[in-house]
């Protein structure tokens, strides 16, 4: 089907650029500007060059999940690019200019798919127009391919060498996007737009950025959450060779110094006392809160099996590789930010607000983002680099320490779940009874009474309720489903066991999507579902709807010699209409690796009113010998485009702790599994 | 401030520094070298990792002083224009997701591909096991390894 979008204000072109054909967003052409060291034009979407090089701008972070490569295939797709021509720059951050760049929840290919199309599929009408026009023929009798308008005599112009003349031709009213039948890049396997770059080690992330006379900080923070400072002696610090100043700030103090080693030493000199924060606070307690935080289950009906379980999910930082760091160079007049944020146009807000500054004198260039997994929304890191420069008068340098990052992360809640539900003799379900306890501090909340299962249980009910908590959390990939999808994927398990039936029938029968069902019905048949598995192995099942896609995981799991082994992961997808194949399967794998992460390795633990982790010897995650073989079959129903980088998630803990249990007979309640529990 | 010589990609470069500074801030704070990734600082997570003398090595974990004649060879100088068989075979199999360890892990590689030119499968998970990876591209970097195994040969 055919979908006619018209053009909504953002779209016109930009005067006064030269040779290139510029569209950009309508309510910023007055700042139309010289073209700045990372991006292009800070206004546009999509420049296309005399030379043919076509540039598209990226809106949204790019933190691993290829965002950079899509948005430039949904461009190119209804441009008809040369996609060997086509480039990206990141946009700065800036929402008058492009909308909310906030990018989670999977949202970035939903929400701009339309847009990005637009923007392609005008440009091409628009450049056949300037080729109608040196021709003298009727625009509906040209066409396009692979970068050039071609002429219905055989004639041909290149895109580059049009670009001058399209300025000339008006942005089009309406344009008419392409059938999924015509498509020729969306859906087509398409390698990352950076992969060159990385592998020379010339990809640019925020730490790698370099100004002239700036200077680098690290700070000293509290070892309790809330915890501030009352005397610090900096008299060591200060006799470092490098360290130039010692500031406190809010969030702790920051040693100022010539290079960040000199900083680093300046830090472990510091001689600080700190008083308050919650220090009796530690995991066992909050645990032992939410315990008896449990309210009634909702009754459930008489007769019939009734079974009854707890579950305990613990806190998990997201440690992205790149740690948390910003440079910032802010002047009297202005302000220039270098960062990898999941909310750009946020950073940009804050610091107009604090400096007092107007919004286009406040330039945030937002960079590759080394790991997001929802940590790097807030930009309270840009704020400190932004105060401390106001203080300093130099551009900063702000690096969080892999340590800073650990024990101040906004962490995936901790969550306890009671859950009950009944069978009747018949083997079908007759209630269900969710509690779902959280201890938030601040952030998730409760998600009301949403059961968030894709199953038909007659009168299921969910309850919420969260306890006081100093520990600061926030999003964690796939946010709430992490909690309940895995809880509700390993119940729905032990319901089937307890009707006695096959966990996967069970579920066919009461899965209410028809795309979920095909998913699951699939991944069991890829996967071999019935078949024998040898002793102290198993092979547990899951599936997740969510954020436009379905997914099933299939997998296979040996508990021996004290140590549980994935062995094998199987997984359908229905991403709707998947873009670039290469990339959904890029994000099952690594969803994947974090499911197993989290099943098998990670926690947080809260001592003394603090993180008790600090590093990676402590907060495991997987390596290259933990990941197992991995099948991955994209099965499309066709229509919009599903989320990717959430979805990938949820279900994968859960089969991985349904084939734990396939292989031992033992349930898991509580994650990370302790293999000694299963003995 | 003391000064040291230090041999990196093949150009003896004078670097002003406290002896007792990684490798890794020499690099990246004083020579502007920055493909090699600050990921943990305490030589868990391999981002760091460059060759010296062919040998991975954490430069987190090494100081300035300590490198003396060590010819150093960070991901910048690991092929004049980045086709170095583990580069090519990086983008072949499309490995990087956000890309921030992926230096560190084609530099694992360089100095398994030295030591051990036809690695077992066994070898491989064994060496790139000191190299995390948060984005979890662990399938593809194992495979990628293999096909610059075989075109290297």
């Amino acid at each position: 089907m055919n979908v006619t979008v018209t053009r909504r204000s953002f779209l016109q072109i930009i005067a006064g650029t030269g040779a290139s054909l510029v569209l950009g967003s309508f309510s910023s052409v007055a700042c139309a500007g010289e073209p700045k060291k990372l991006a292009f034009v800070p206004n546009a979407f999509l420049k296309i060059d005399s030379d043919g090089s076509i540039t598209v701008s990226i809106t949204r972070s790019d933190m691993g999940q290829g965002v950079r490569t899509t948005f430039a295939m949904l461009v190119a797709e209804e441009l008809d690019a040369d996609w060997t021509k086509v480039n990206v720059a990141n946009a700065p951050g800036d929402s008058a200019l492009y909308g909310g760049q906030g990018t989670g929840g999977s949202s970035s290919t939903r929400s701009m798919n339309k847009k990005l199309r637009t923007i392609g599929a005008s440009a091409r009408l628009m450049l056949i127009g300037a080729a109608a026009k040196k021709w003298n023929v009727e625009a509906s009798t040209c066409k396009t391919e692979n970068g050039k308008v071609l002429s219905a005599d055989g004639k041909s112009l290149t895109y580059g060498e049009l670009a001058e003349a399209a300025q000339a031709i008006a942005v089009p009213d309406a344009v008419t996007l392409k059938e999924s039948s015509s498509f020729k890049v969306i859906g087509k396997a398409t390698k990352r737009v950076d992969n060159h770059d990385v592998v020379t080690g010339k990809a640019m992330f925020a730490y790698d950025v370099s100004v002239e006379g700036m200077l680098f900080a690290v700070c000293l923070r509290p070892p309790a959450f809330a915890a501030t400072q009352t005397a610090i002696d900096d008299k060591e610090t200060r006799a470092v060779p490098g360290v130039i100043d010692v500031i406190p700030i809010p969030s702790g103090i920051a040693v100022i110094a010539k290079n960040t080693w000199a900083a680093l030493k300046g830090r472990e000199k510091l001689k600080v006392t700190w008083e308050g924060g919650k220090t009796d606070v530690t995991t066992r307690m909050l645990r032992a809160d939410m315990k008896q935080a449990a309210i009634a289950h909702k009754e459930l009906p008489v007769g019939g099996k009734v079974i009854e379980a707890n579950f305990e999910l613990p806190y998990l930082a997201h440690a992205a590789m790149e740690s948390l760091n910003a440079l910032a160079d802010v002047r009297e007049d202005s302000a220039e930010v270098w960062t990898g944020s999941q909310s750009p146009d946020s950073a940009q807000n804050s610091i107009s607000r604090v400096l007092g500054l107007p919004k286009e004198k406040v330039t945030v260039h937002n960079m590759l983002l080394g790991g997001g997994f929802g940590r790097k929304f807030t930009n309270e890191w840009v704020m400190e680099a932004v105060n401390l420069s106001k203080i300093v008068k130099k551009p900063i340098k702000l690096l969080w320490t892999r340590e800073c990052d650990m024990q101040n992360d906004l962490y995936r809640p901790m969550s306890e779940h009671a859950i009950k539900a009944s069978v009747d003799d018949a083997g079908n379900p007759t209630g269900w009874s969710h509690q779902y306890i959280q201890a938030p501090g601040r952030g998730n909340g409760e998600y009301g009474s949403n059961t968030y299962l894709p199953y038909e249980i007659p009168g299921a009910a969910m309850r919420g309720a969260g306890v006081s908590s100093p520990v600061p959390t926030g999003a964690w990939r796939s946010v709430e489903h992490g909690h309940l999808i895995v809880v509700n994927e390993c119940f729905i398990d032990e319901l089937a066991h307890a009707a006695g039936q096959d966990p996967l029938a069970f579920r066919l029968k009461l899965i209410k999507s028809p795309r979920l069902k095909k998913v699951v019905e699939s991944a069991a048949k890829h996967a071999g579902w019935g078949t024998a598995m040898p002793a102290g192995s198993g092979r547990g099942i899951a599936c997740f709807d969510g954020y436009g896609s379905c997914i099933a995981h299939v997998v296979e799991a040996t508990v021996a010699d004290g140590e549980v082994k994935i062995t094998r992961m199987v997984a359908v997808v229905d991403a709707g209409t998947t873009i670039n194949p290469l990339g959904v399967e890029a994000q099952i794998q690594g969803g994947f690796m974090d499911g197993l992460s989290t099943a098998l390795k990670a926690a947080i633990t809260i001592r003394a009113g603090g993180t008790a982790e600090d590093n990676f010897d402590r907060y495991h995650w997987a390596r290259m010998s933990d990941a197992p073989k991995m099948e991955i079959f994209i099965e499309d129903s066709g229509g919009a485009f599903g989320g990717m980088g959430e979805v990938s998630y949820p279900s994968a803990p859960a089969a991985i702790a349904n084939a734990v249990f396939a292989a031992t007979g033992k349930r898991v309640r509580q994650f990370p599994i302790k293999v000694e529990d299963l003995v | 401030m003391p000064t040291f010589k230090i041999n990196v990609n093949g150009k003896v470069h004078s670097v002003e520094g406290e002896g007792d500074m990684p490798l890794l801030w020499a690099l990246r704070d004083l020579l502007h070298l920055t493909g090699t990734k600050y990921g943990c600082g305490v030589g868990i997570c391999g981002a760091c990792t460059v060759l010296a003398e062919g040998y991975a090595k954490r430069s987190c974990q090494m100081t300035l002083a300590e490198v003396g004649e060590d010819k150093i060879v960070t991901i910048e100088g690991l092929s004049k224009n980045g086709d170095h068989p583990l580069q090519k075979a990086w983008v072949e199999h499309d490995v990087p997701q956000c890309g921030y360890c992926q230096t560190g892990q084609i530099m694992r590689a360089a100095s398994l591909l030295i030591q051990t030119p036809k690695p077992t499968d066994d070898e491989i998970k064994e060496a790139m096991d000191s190299n995390l990876c948060r984005c979890g591209t662990y399938v593809r970097i194992f495979e990628a390894v293999k096909t610059a195994v075989k075109e290297s040969k």
